[in-house]
């Protein structure tokens, strides 16, 4: 980019850069507060014990910050095993899905074939399927294959997301057509030119969908709990359902676990917001 | 350096020539195999069984007993089904508007930011990952009449007790305004990675010809963004008719059916007693169809844009 | 738009070509082999075999169940898998598993109107005598149309006032005595008194359940369903539910909590925890939480007498499936968690009721002092409260009977309509559901 002597790629008519900047940071900070105080709720109401949460007015800072919460729901159950399958569900899921999506999308956005426009309804249709008319159908399917009670049986069904195939046709759709082109030219042969050209330019569309896809899978509770049977394939969203159907509900523990079951999927997040920000770097041919 | 960049589904299409055109023609199908290998099994399938239901009645999902259309006569007699359907229509009007105008305004918001940008682009982005059923649980507690924080905050501006979950009017504005709370992070980041790929070039040379930021926006950013536009608006669309899990635990479709949805009716159907798979399943039948048809004309019209 | 218009027709084409296949295929029935009951089963011919017990906890119960899981495998040298979900989830998860062709072999439910075709007839495995050992309410529940056994009491619950033992000291105002209960309008009469006395701001709680209405019900002499159908009495509910519906619109009850969560059960639990009404109706369950969270004196009390006394029974079962890949050892493990001793075991740990005629006889100890006097009035409670009740709970049509009450009762608190056209209503409601449930 060309340096600028004054940049003030502003929006007001006088073009003032304080008076929008001061604006446009209080709209957002307000809109933050708004994003975040019932997230701070939640995380103090963890700290708190069922009586301190059943108190009317409620106090907003519990009494201790002990963890006896947390220590609880921990030993309340088998926590580390259902650690263990949420994470390598989340990541292999992921990872199928990343691959299995961008290969599909690319075919649906860069390619002209007999049945194009007809699988593309149809990946479309398949997210407007609700989830509840399908579920015993789709256990005897996985019965039938023998992926019952397997982590295998909880990732591979849901891995083609179709919203996924979407957003990222969607995104591929503006990438020029004159790189593969020019690709093809050189010998590349379709699947290199996928792979070395294509999929870099995808990064913040894959990161997207990346992002999607682990805060899908870790916070999944309907298909993980149709497929596992025993206990050493539950995973933990499973488990934090179990608090909620208590005859007397343990609210403090259901937020404790809450709590902790959100930190991973923030971290991760947090770990793919560079690949957003990264955009396209270059426009036109490379 | 090229100067503009035309989406792909105005031009026409591409010539294919030089060699392995045969690999060519191959290609396409080979990349969507494996994608559409595990829908056929996993969801499409499952959903024509599942559809198919929607012909029988049975209490058990083992035993069936055909009953050709009843449970379609039965269910739009039903004047809960319809009730329902209102509220469903209702939300997901008001969903998909607010979140994509929201989306998109704080995608331009953010984007133009400069100090604490990484910040406020997470921060949209946390209530999306809470569990639905703790985001009702939580919002449940902070909308309470008497005692919620959000009232007792209004109380501090003078404003009086709001039935936010009480009353049939408020409480479907709640559901409305906690369903966008959790969403709207969602789209931003959709509408966020769409803004990145216009080029920033096109807004200097706009400037330099004298536009004023306005028309900056309508006529480049707006246009630009279209693509990413049409994602949001068609998952917000089915996101919306799909509405369930923190209505659920936030209001339970109440007070008395005020925010009961079509997906409630369903699983209210299918899994509470007395069940009624046939029910349950022709409800989906119907939602679906409904879904479909929206969409596709949401589809078209934008495809009709697209290629003016 | 010509374009457009054959794409469509292809479109319509391909998926009408896709219905028309299925709907050949009309979904596929499974069938279960009816297991034959084993003629006497030696006990070592189980060893090294594995059981499945899909199972829901309410929290303290579940100490107990492993403890006497435990013992059971030690007995027969078997292994128990323990599965744990939440009921809603459980109905799923099972549902799911037998269209699988995957049934559990043992199931704890809480109602048995989802399963009843599956489950195990268990007095082949059990000798005929093994029922009597139950007492005839809960008995009448698992019993079905050709009498045999298809799930075995676990356990009972029993729903009664709680009391805020201190706000009354302070209002002065005097406790039933246990063995002369009050009539309703003497404890309501005493409720709003400790409320304008004291100041807080309801006189009365209770949960948000068809279930706790049945009680009021059943103390006004009526009942929703029963082995004769609709049993409801309109008069009566009016008379029984007009008390409670006005006290909600005066704000001596909580009406937020009631119009708002729709039709899922919400316990008031937390109303009676913070202090802000002097009586509570729920359950037994409670006791457990009360004892340990509890910051002032409480009790529990029995219940108000109108036309009847005593209240309205629950309860859980533990059953077999038809289904189940080891029938004999299903059937002995469901008979062992229910004897006397293991009874006594899983009671006192969950802090619910027993369903053995000999332990109700003779009385079950209780962990503290306080849980066994809160305990003994469930207990007396269970002598005075109707038989029919328990026919009532039992019945396929009463879950749908029970969340359309409190449909109705909503809707009049709402003020949407009155409870004469809501009771009405109801009962038309119920014809259809008994009808739609009938085997």
């Amino acid at each position: 980019m060309s340096a600028q002597q004054n940049p003030p790629r502003t929006w007001t008519s006088l073009g003032n850069v304080r008076l929008s900047d001061a604006l446009r940071g209080v709209v957002l900070t307000a809109g933050a507060l708004l994003a975040l105080i019932p997230v701070l709720w939640t995380v103090l109401g963890a700290f708190k014990s069922p009586t301190e949460l059943a108190a009317r007015p409620p106090a907003f800072l519990p009494d201790s910050w002990a963890l006896t919460n947390f220590t609880e729901a921990l030993t309340r159950f088998d926590f580390g095993t259902y650690l263990r399958n949420s994470v390598l569900v989340t990541i292999l899921a992921t990872v199928l899905t990343l691959a299995l999506n961008s290969m599909a999308a690319y075919a649906l956005a860069k390619y002209n074939f007999r049945g194009k426009n007809f699988l593309f309804v149809l990946t479309l249709a398949t997210i407007m399927i609700p989830l509840q008319v399908i579920l015993i159908p789709v256990y005897q399917v996985v019965a039938g294959l023998g992926l019952v009670n397997t982590l295998w049986g909880m990732i591979i069904p849901a891995a083609a997301t179709p919203t996924g195939v979407f957003l990222l046709r969607q995104y591929m759709l503006s990438i020029p057509d004159e790189l593969i082109e020019a690709a093809r030219v050189d010998g590349s042969g379709e699947f290199r030119t996928f792979l070395q050209i294509v999929l870099p330019l995808c990064t913040p569309a894959l990161a997207v969908v990346a992002i999607f896809s682990v805060m899908w899978r870790w916070n999944d509770f309907l298909w993980p709990l149709i497929v596992a049977q025993s206990a050493d394939v539950y995973t933990l969203p499973v488990a934090l359902a179990r608090f909620n159907a208590e005859e007397t509900v343990p609210f403090n523990l259901i937020l404790a676990m809450s709590v902790v079951s959100i930190i991973p999927v923030v971290i991760i997040y947090l770990f793919f917001q560079k690949q957003i920000a990264t955009g396209i770097a270059n426009t036109g041919g490379k | 350096m090229t100067t503009t960049l035309i989406p792909l589904s105005s031009r026409p299409p591409m010539k294919r020539r030089g060699r392995g055109t045969w690999g060519l023609r191959l290609a396409p199908y080979l990349f969507l195999f494996p994608n559409m290998l595990i829908f056929g099994m996993f969801t499409i399938w499952p959903a024509i069984n599942g559809f198919n239901m929607s012909t029988y009645a049975s209490s058990n999902g083992r035993t069936f007993k055909p009953v050709g259309m009843d449970n379609y006569t039965t269910i739009l007699s039903d004047a809960q089904f319809w009730a329902v359907a209102r509220n469903t229509v209702i939300y997901a009007i008001a969903f998909v508007l607010i979140s994509t105008v929201l989306g998109i305004a704080l995608a331009v918001l953010i984007e133009k930011q400069k100090r604490f940008k990484v910040f406020f682009r997470s921060v949209f982005f946390i209530p999306v990952l809470i569990s639905p059923v703790v985001v009702g649980l939580v919002w449940g507690w902070m909308l309470e009449r008497q005692n919620g924080i959000v009232n007792i905050g209004l109380s501090w501006f003078g404003i009086g007790e709001v039935p936010w979950l009480v009353d049939n009017g408020w409480s479907m504005v709640s559901v409305i305004g906690v369903g966008v709370w959790m969403q709207v992070g969602f789209y931003m980041l959709i509408l966020l990675a769409g803004l990145q790929a216009i080029d920033p070039t096109l807004y200097e040379a706009a400037r330099m010809d004298g536009a004023s930021p306005w028309t900056q926006f309508h006529s480049i950013t707006l246009p630009l963004l279209q693509p990413s536009v049409v994602v949001v608006v068609v998952l917000a669309t089915i996101h919306g008719f799909q509405s369930f899990d923190f209505i659920y635990t936030l209001t339970g479709g109440g007070p008395v059916g005020a925010t009961t949805l079509i997906v409630q009716y369903i699983y209210e159907n299918g899994f509470q007693s007395p069940i009624r798979y046939g029910i349950a399943s022709a409800g989906g039948v119907l939602l679906f169809v409904v879904v479909f048809l929206i969409t596709i004309v949401n589809w078209l019209i934008s495809r009709k844009q697209e290629a003016v | 738009m010509a374009r457009l218009r054959t794409r469509l027709l292809s479109l319509v084409a391909g998926l009408g070509s896709v219905a028309l296949l299925a709907t050949a295929c009309a979904p596929g029935q499974t069938t279960g082999d009816a297991p034959k009951p084993g003629e006497s089963v030696d006990p070592a011919s189980f060893a090294g075999q594995t059981l499945n017990y899909v199972y829901f906890t309410d929290g303290p119960d579940e100490k107990g169940t492993r403890d006497l899981i435990g013992q059971f495998e030690q007995k027969y040298d078997v292994k128990v898998n323990l599965e744990i979900l939440a009921f809603s989830d459980l109905v799923k998860s099972v549902q799911a598993r037998l269209t699988g062709g995957n049934a559990p072999d043992v199931v704890r439910l809480s109602s048995l109107s989802e399963f009843r075709d599956d489950l195990l007839p268990l007095d082949p495995y059990t000798g005929a005598d093994f029922k009597n050992e139950f007492l005839p309410g809960p008995l009448s529940a698992v019993t079905n149309d050709q009498g045999e056994m298809i799930a075995v009491p676990s356990d009972l619950t029993m729903n009664a006032p709680f009391i805020n033992v201190d706000l009354f000291n302070k209002a002065g105002v005097p406790l039933p005595d246990e063995n002369k209960p009050w009539t309703w309008d003497e404890m309501m009469a005493a409720a709003k008194q400790v409320k304008d006395a004291t100041g807080v701001p309801y006189a009365f709680a209770m949960d948000k359940s068809g279930h706790r209405l049945s009680t009021i019900l059943s103390e006004y002499g009526t009942t929703l369903v029963g082995p004769a159908g609709n049993t409801l009495d309109t008069a009566a509910a009016e008379a029984a539910l007009g008390p409670i519906v006005q006290m909600m619109k005066d704000d001596q009850m909580p009406r937020d909590f009631w119009l708002g969560s729709g039709t899922k059960y919400k316990g008031a639990n937390e109303i009676f925890l913070a202090g802000d009404t002097p009586i509570y109706l729920s359950g037994n369950w409670q006791v457990g939480q009360f004892s340990q969270n509890a910051q002032f004196n409480w009790a529990a009390a029995p219940n108000p007498c109108a036309k009847e006394c005593g209240g309205f029974p629950g309860g859980k079962f533990m059953a077999a499936f038809k289904e189940s890949k080891n029938p004999a050892l299903a059937a002995e493990f469901v008979k062992f968690m229910n004897s006397a001793e293991s009874q006594t075991t899983f009671v006192t740990a969950a802090g619910s009721l027993p369903t053995r005629v000999d332990l109700n006889e003779s009385g079950v100890k209780y962990a503290d002092a306080k849980t066994q006097a809160a305990m003994d009035v469930f207990a007396a409670e269970l002598g005075r409260t109707p038989q029919a009740d328990f026919a009532t709970n039992g019945h396929p049509a009463f879950s749908g009977s029970a969340t359309e009450l409190v449909n109705q009762v909503s809707a009049v608190v709402a003020g949407n309509t009155d409870l004469h056209s809501a009771m009405a209503a109801l009962s038309t409601k119920i014809d259809g559901l008994v009808a739609e449930t009938k085997h």
